[in-house]
């Protein structure tokens, strides 16, 4: 079984909102599962802080919830992005991608001449 | 934006209704589920299924409550627990909650009403008008308690060239009749440059104010604006008044203003009922052309600095335009003075002259009560500790980090400080608030009321929390510091106290002791002060002289016609039975109205740049035996002084020593108000400004000579002074039924007024010295009486292996008296390096005044000791097995 990463501080939080963007609404077991799929399973996501980090998104009006019912019939709260965490998606993901291409740089063979 | 939604939300979590919670059950309960669901789809049992499912989720618990802390504020919350528990333990323990509550208040409101005085004085010195912290007050020369005053021409030439003013305005007080609407009405007016408002920045609230056209002709703008006061009561407050015509002096006014209700005047705590241009001043306020005469001082100036220029610039520049202004005109500037500018604070003019050192000074003394509150609850709450123990080691115990335990205790010490300011507050509303109920009533437009106001409270809240701070700080730490396991393991707290807190409860009640008698001495000084001034001898005889005035210029009296009544009215009165002597003058000693006059004295040269001003008066026939002044040599004043004999005058003692050392000043003579003077008299000494005052040269000139139409009569009769009030109206209304006569007064209730900021004073520090007195009383035998009880059970032991009571009796005496001595000394010492600072109000007691500190140290001493002693008498009486079996 190859060793899982564990979720980054704060990179959560992205990949909430960027799977709510690609799923439409779902439940807070849902967006953890899809995480770790989206992952490749390289990821474990530690279910509990889902919650919180859905709460913290939720006061900062970036999602929104409502009750809903599963496809096997269970009640579940399900998510959904607000135009707000729309942008905010956004935001964030050119955010990563500077800071990614940043770290690349720095972690790129070096180019002497 | 996104953050500050969240805070709010995450401060509306704090209050979570319950079906929030219910919520957050279910959502987890449905992850489980569906979890469940796809565990068992992939083949788990269904127990192994609900075990990962938990497993992954990482404890139902810790994730409730990790949610729950996002949802509140958790700091607030253990906050808001810590203040619900603090409530609690207060409620639980009323006894010492009502002392230490009571004991702040106290202590914090005798610094509240002391700065609430400070507010509406020395913060805010001009009600109503704007931004005066760039005003300055200006002075030509003088001293502080006396300055010196402007002459008109000097002051268009001064506002003419300076620079460094935005604005320079100029105004002298005076006393108008306004007639014409009912009864005649005395009134105080401030005969004022054109852009005295403008320089204030006050808009009048109807009409307007003066314009610069108002200040061009002499007698050319005969425009009054009202007092706000004054329009209301005497007009009711009328909205058509502007445009209407008053008679002030029989002279017909338009008004054209009615100044903003804040707005009194320009001087702190004097009041103007309405304002004229300065330039009538010849034509119908004292029929005296001083406008063109730059040898007559007769302006106060104030000006705003223009914005950016230090103070002491402008200082520069006036002086250097004075200096130009005394070589261009030697004639009527034969003497140099110097210019001072004063910000408003410490304006010379008004009451800040008195309050700019008076109320630092109380500020400071209920600073030192204030500290003494906190040490004496810092106490109660060391005391309480000790019971607290256990409380304390238990929680400790159980995981309670020391930081909360400390926090706990502090949250407490601020809950019952800020009851304590709460309460302050109360004690500010209901203290004195108005100067005027520190004097005797008299004619003075004196307005000073005190207002708490936003101000006021926050500073009682800040000293409140800053309060809380200092005196639970150290008691909190303390508390914190034991350990659990001995506490708990320990039965009674030992047989003794601990040695550590034993020593701290003696510093405190060292510092208490210190504390109190330093402020108990202050108290004596203060009071010894005041009981002294009530006694000063002021070099007269304040006793049964009556004193009124009347005003013969609005009468439509002149020159010789005015000099007859005045004659014939002092025959008259002298005449009358009761009666034993009677005078004029035209100023009463220790009033608020100071003449000067410049003069030249025979044979002596002043040397460069020294002042001939001298204070003087004018007085009538039998002016000294009236107040009964001694006369040192030659004669006084009689009926025959008058403008066609010969002109004389009286100098007092202190002129002599001054400027005639060693001769004989009988025959020489003295240049003033325009010639030259012969001394017939030399007179003793007396106070003419303040009471107790260093002895200052006077002049005395005949009232006869020049005609003064404004005196005040002095009558000299049997018995109380203002039953012969009728009498005296009734002579005065036989020789003219329509005068009006005012200020009908004695002399005695107006040399009080002279004292009324030492009453002010008095009254303040006494009431501080007894808070003083109690606090230390009851700190020393709380703190006693602890220490006793603390110690019972060795005292028990003791008993039981023989002592008798008398050696307990002295143990327990014998550590009182140690401490009681240690903190009189160390209190003393304090006193004597500090009541220094009290000198200059104390009218002559030594700040080190022997008596006041032996009778304090004495008082305060046996105060202490009688604390000490109830404690050491219950301590004996206790039964030795009941003492044993004590925890």
């Amino acid at each position: 079984m190859p060793e899982k990463a564990d979720v980054w501080q704060g990179t959560l939080a992205l990949m909430i909102l960027k799977t709510l963007e690609s799923m439409g609404s779902l439940h807070g077991y849902g967006i953890a599962r899809r995480i770790e799929q989206t992952s490749g399973d390289r990821l474990s996501v530690n279910y509990g802080t889902i919650y919180p980090a859905l709460l913290k998104l939720e006061q900062e009006g970036y999602i929104g919830s409502e009750w809903g019912v599963s496809d096997n019939k269970r009640k579940a709260k399900y998510y959904r992005l607000t135009r707000a965490g729309r942008k905010q998606v956004e935001r964030e993901a050119r955010e990563w991608e500077r800071t990614t291409a940043i770290l690349a740089r720095f972690l790129a063979p070096e180019e002497r001449s | 934006m996104r953050q500050l939604r969240a805070w709010l939300l995450r401060l509306v979590g704090i209050f979570t209704p319950e079906h929030r919670e219910q919520d957050l059950a279910a959502e987890i309960e449905s992850h489980l589920a569906l979890h469940f669901d796809d565990n068992v789809r992939s083949g788990m049992s269904p127990d192994e299924a609900r075990r990962q499912a938990l497993i992954r989720l990482g404890g139902v618990e810790q994730v409730k409550e990790s949610y729950r802390e996002r949802r509140g504020l958790p700091a607030l919350e253990t906050l808001m627990q810590d203040v619900r528990y603090g409530f609690r333990m207060l409620r639980k323990n009323p006894g010492f909650t009502i002392l230490a509550v009571l004991t702040l208040a106290l202590g914090i409101g005798a610094n509240t009403t002391i700065f609430s005085w400070i507010n509406s004085t020395l913060l805010n010195p001009i009600p109503g008008a704007r931004q005066t912290s760039g005003i300055v007050s200006l002075t030509l020369g003088g001293t502080v308690e006396d300055p010196g005053q402007f002459s008109y021409p000097d002051y268009l030439d001064l506002r003419e060239g300076s620079r460094s003013f935005a604005g320079l305005m100029a105004f002298a007080f005076r006393t108008l009749d306004l007639t014409g609407t009912g009864k005649p009405e005395r009134l105080w007016a401030a005969a004022v440059s054109a852009n005295y408002f403008d320089v204030f920045r006050v808009r009048p609230i109807l009409g307007r104010g003066f314009v610069p056209a108002e200040d061009q002709k002499s007698g050319g703008a005969p425009v009054a604006v009202l007092n706000y006061g004054l329009w209301q009561r005497r007009f009711g407050g009328d909205p058509a008044i502007i445009g209407r015509t008053i008679f002030l002096n029989k002279h017909p006014y338009t008004v054209i203003g009615v100044a903003p209700a804040a707005f009194q005047g320009t001087m702190t705590g004097l009041r103007a009922d309405l304002w004229v241009p300065v330039v009538m001043e010849r034509e119908v306020i004292s029929n005296w052309d001083w406008l063109h005469d730059r040898g007559d001082h007769e302006l106060m100036m104030q000006g705003r600095l223009k914005p950016g220029v230090p103070i002491e610039q402008a200082r520069q520049e006036m002086n250097a335009l004075m200096q130009r202004l005394e070589d261009r005109y030697p004639d009527s500037h034969f003497s140099h003075k110097d210019v001072q500018l004063y910000p408003l604070w410490r304006a010379p003019n008004g009451a800040n002259a008195y309050f700019y050192i008076l109320l630092p000074m109380l500020m400071a003394i209920a600073g030192v009560v204030l500290l003494l509150a906190c040490a004496n609850v810092a106490n109660l709450l060391l005391v309480r500790s000790v019971s607290r123990r256990r409380e304390i080691a238990v929680r400790l115990s159980i995981g309670a980090g020391r930081r909360r335990i400390v926090r706990q205790l502090l949250v407490e010490s601020l809950l019952l400080a800020l009851a304590g300011g709460a309460v302050a507050m109360l004690i500010t509303a209901c203290s004195p608030r108005m100067f005027a109920d520190f004097l005797p009533p008299t004619g003075f437009p004196i307005v000073l009321d005190v207002h708490p106001d936003r101000g006021v409270l926050l500073v009682a809240l800040i000293l409140s929390i800053v309060t809380g701070v200092v005196f639970g700080t150290l008691p909190a730490v303390r508390a914190s510091r034991l350990s659990p396991g001995s506490v708990l393991k320990e039965e009674g707290g030992g047989a003794s106290g601990g040695r550590s807190r034993a020593r701290l409860t003696s510093a405190m009640v060292l510092a208490q002791l210190a504390l109190s008698l330093l402020l108990l001495v202050a108290a004596g000084l203060f009071i010894r002060g005041f009981r002294r001034a009530q006694r000063f001898d002021p070099g007269f005889n304040p006793e049964h002289v009556l004193l009124a005035s009347f005003d013969l210029f609005p009468a439509g009296y002149h020159g010789t016609q005015g000099l007859e009544f005045e004659r014939q009215l002092l025959t008259k009165i002298n005449a009358l039975p009761g009666v034993s002597l009677a005078t004029l003058a035209d100023a009463i000693p220790l009033g608020f109205v100071r003449n000067m006059e410049m003069v030249k004295l025979d044979g002596y040269v002043p040397q460069a740049r020294e002042a001939m001003d001298i204070r003087s008066a004018q007085v009538g026939p039998d002016y000294l035996r009236t107040m009964e002044i001694p006369l040192v040599e030659g004669r006084e004043f009689t009926m025959d002084d008058t403008g066609g004999s010969q002109p004389v005058a009286m100098v007092n003692q202190a002129l002599v020593d001054r400027y005639w050392p060693h001769q004989d000043a009988i025959g020489k003579r003295v240049w003033a108000q325009g010639h030259w003077s012969t001394i017939v008299g030399v007179v003793r000494n007396s106070d003419y400004d303040q009471l107790g005052e260093s002895p200052r040269p006077f002049l005395y000139m005949p009232i006869f000579q020049d005609y003064t139409s404004h005196p005040i009569i002095h009558v000299r009769v049997a018995g109380d002074p203002l039953a012969f009030v009728p009498a005296l109206e009734k002579t005065i209304h036989e020789l003219n039924a329509d005068l009006p006569v005012f200020d009908e007064d004695s002399l005695a209730s107006r040399v009080q007024v002279a004292s009324a900021n030492l009453r002010l004073a008095g009254a303040f520090v006494g009431a501080f010295g007894l808070l003083a007195l109690v606090l230390a009383t009851v700190g020393i035998y709380g703190v006693i009486a602890y220490g006793a009880r603390q110690r019972t059970r060795e005292i028990g032991i003791r008993m039981a292996l023989g002592a008798d009571r008398q050696d307990v009796m002295r143990l327990v005496l014998g550590q009182g008296l140690r401490l009681t001595v240690a903190g009189l000394a160390l209190g003393l010492g304090l006193s004597l390096v500090l009541t220094r600072f009290l000198r200059s109000e104390l009218f002559g007691i030594s700040a080190t005044d022997p008596l006041t500190f032996a009778g304090v140290a004495v008082c305060l001493g046996a105060v202490a000791l009688a604390a000490c002693y109830v404690p050491a008498r219950r301590a004996v009486r206790v039964e030795p097995t009941i003492a044993l079996r004590q925890q």
